[in-house]
C-alpha cells in the first residue's frame, strides 16, 4: 500500500507514532481504571452521593441566599451537607489514589519506552517559539539551539492531557463536578468549624 | 435587576444518575436543545456541552492554523480569545443563561479550557509539522 510509504517519507512522521502510542496508552489506562475503580460499587455509591449532595447544596443555597435574616437551623443544614460533600469527595480521592498507582506505573513504563525510542530525535516542529518551562520540556534531550525543535516529551505531554481528558469525558469517567468543589484529598480547613 | 433564566434543578436525580451511569455521551440528549433559549439546563449538562464546543473549536483552529500556516505565539492568544468569545456568545446570547446560577462567568468559561488548549496545540503542531516539512 502507498499509505505507509507516504507516511514514512514525511520528515516528522515520528510524531504520528507518538500520538498513536499515546492514544493506545490512554485506552489501556482507562480500561485499567474501569476495572479497578469505575465498575466497583464503592465508586458508584460515592459518585452518586457526591452528585446528590452537590445538587442539594446548590438548591439550598439558591433558596437561602446569604442574608443576615437566614435562620440558624438552615445555615446548620447547609453546613452539614457541605461537610458530607467534603467527606465523600475526600473518600473518592483516596479511593482513586490507591487504584491510580497502577495507571501511574503504566504511564511511567510507556514514557520510558518512548524515551528510549525517540531520545535526541526531533519529532515535530513548533509553529511558535516557546520559553521558560515549556522550552525546557519541548527541547528536552535535543541538540542545537533551534527553539522550534520539538522533543517527544512535550508532544507526549500534549497527547496525554488532551486525549485522556477527552476520552474520560466521552466514556463518562470524569470526576463529578461537586467533588472538585468539595476539596479532594487535601481539603482546606472549614473556618466555620474552627 | 438582571433578566436571566432561573435554573430548574432536577431534585429527582434518578434520571440523571442513569444517564451518568450509562456514560455522559449516551444520555438521551436532543440536539434541538442546544439552540433553544427556553430550555432548562442542568449544571453538568451545560458544562459538558461547553466542554465539547471548546474541543471542536480547538480542533478546527488547530487544523486551520496548521494548514495556512499561521506561525507565532500570538496565535495561541488569538485562539484563546476566539474560543472564549464563542463560549461566552453561546451561553449568554444563544442560550440566554443567567451565569450566576452556574457559578459565574469564570466557572463557565473555564469548562474544558485546559484540555482544549492542549488539543489545539497538538493539532496545530502536528498539521504544521506534517504539511509543511
Amino acid at each position: 500500500m502507498a499509505t505507509p510509504q507516504m507516511l514514512s517519507s514525511l520528515k516528522y512522521s515520528d510524531s504520528l507514532t507518538v500520538v498513536g502510542i499515546s492514544f493506545c496508552t490512554a485506552i489501556i489506562c482507562e480500561s485499567i481504571s474501569w476495572l479497578l475503580i469505575y465498575r466497583t460499587n464503592s465508586y458508584k455509591t460515592l459518585k452518586s452521593s457526591i452528585d446528590k449532595a452537590s445538587k442539594k447544596l446548590e438548591t439550598m443555597k439558591i433558596e437561602n441566599p446569604a442574608k443576615i435574616s437566614t435562620k440558624k437551623s438552615k445555615t446548620k443544614k447547609i453546613d452539614r451537607v457541605e461537610t458530607s460533600l467534603k467527606e465523600s469527595s475526600r473518600d473518592l480521592s483516596l479511593f482513586k489514589f490507591k487504584s491510580g498507582a497502577v495507571v501511574a506505573l503504566v504511564l511511567f513504563v510507556v514514557f520510558g519506552l518512548l524515551n528510549s525510542l525517540f531520545e535526541g530525535k526531533v519529532v515535530a516542529k513548533l509553529p511558535f517559539k516557546p520559553f521558560g518551562i515549556v522550552m525546557k520540556m519541548s527541547h528536552r534531550g535535543l541538540q542545537g539551539d533551534d527553539a522550534t525543535d520539538c522533543s517527544m516529551a512535550f508532544l507526549y505531554f500534549l497527547c496525554s492531557i488532551s486525549i485522556r481528558t477527552n476520552l474520560q469525558k466521552f466514556l463518562g469517567f470524569s470526576p463529578p463536578r461537586g467533588a472538585a468543589a468539595g476539596g479532594g484529598l487535601f481539603p482546606m480547613p472549614d473556618p466555620k468549624t474552627n | 435587576m438582571k433578566e436571566g433564566k432561573t435554573v430548574k434543578f432536577n431534585l429527582h436525580s434518578h434520571q440523571q444518575q442513569q444517564q451518568h451511569a450509562n456514560g455522559g455521551h449516551l444520555s438521551p440528549f436532543k440536539f434541538a436543545k442546544l439552540l433553544d433559549p427556553d430550555a432548562s439546563w442542568d449544571k453538568d449538562q451545560l458544562g459538558d456541552v461547553l466542554h465539547w464546543i471548546r474541543q471542536v473549536v480547538a480542533l478546527v483552529c488547530g487544523l486551520l492554523w496548521g494548514s495556512i500556516p499561521l506561525v507565532g505565539g500570538i496565535w495561541i492568544v488569538i485562539f484563546l480569545l476566539i474560543s472564549s468569545a464563542i463560549i461566552y456568545g453561546y451561553y449568554a446570547m444563544v442560550l440566554k443563561i443567567d451565569e450566576e446560577d452556574f457559578g459565574g462567568h469564570g466557572a463557565l468559561l473555564q469548562e474544558g479550557l485546559f484540555a482544549s488548549t492542549t488539543l489545539f496545540l497538538l493539532v496545530w503542531i502536528l498539521v504544521y509539522s506534517l504539511a509543511h516539512f
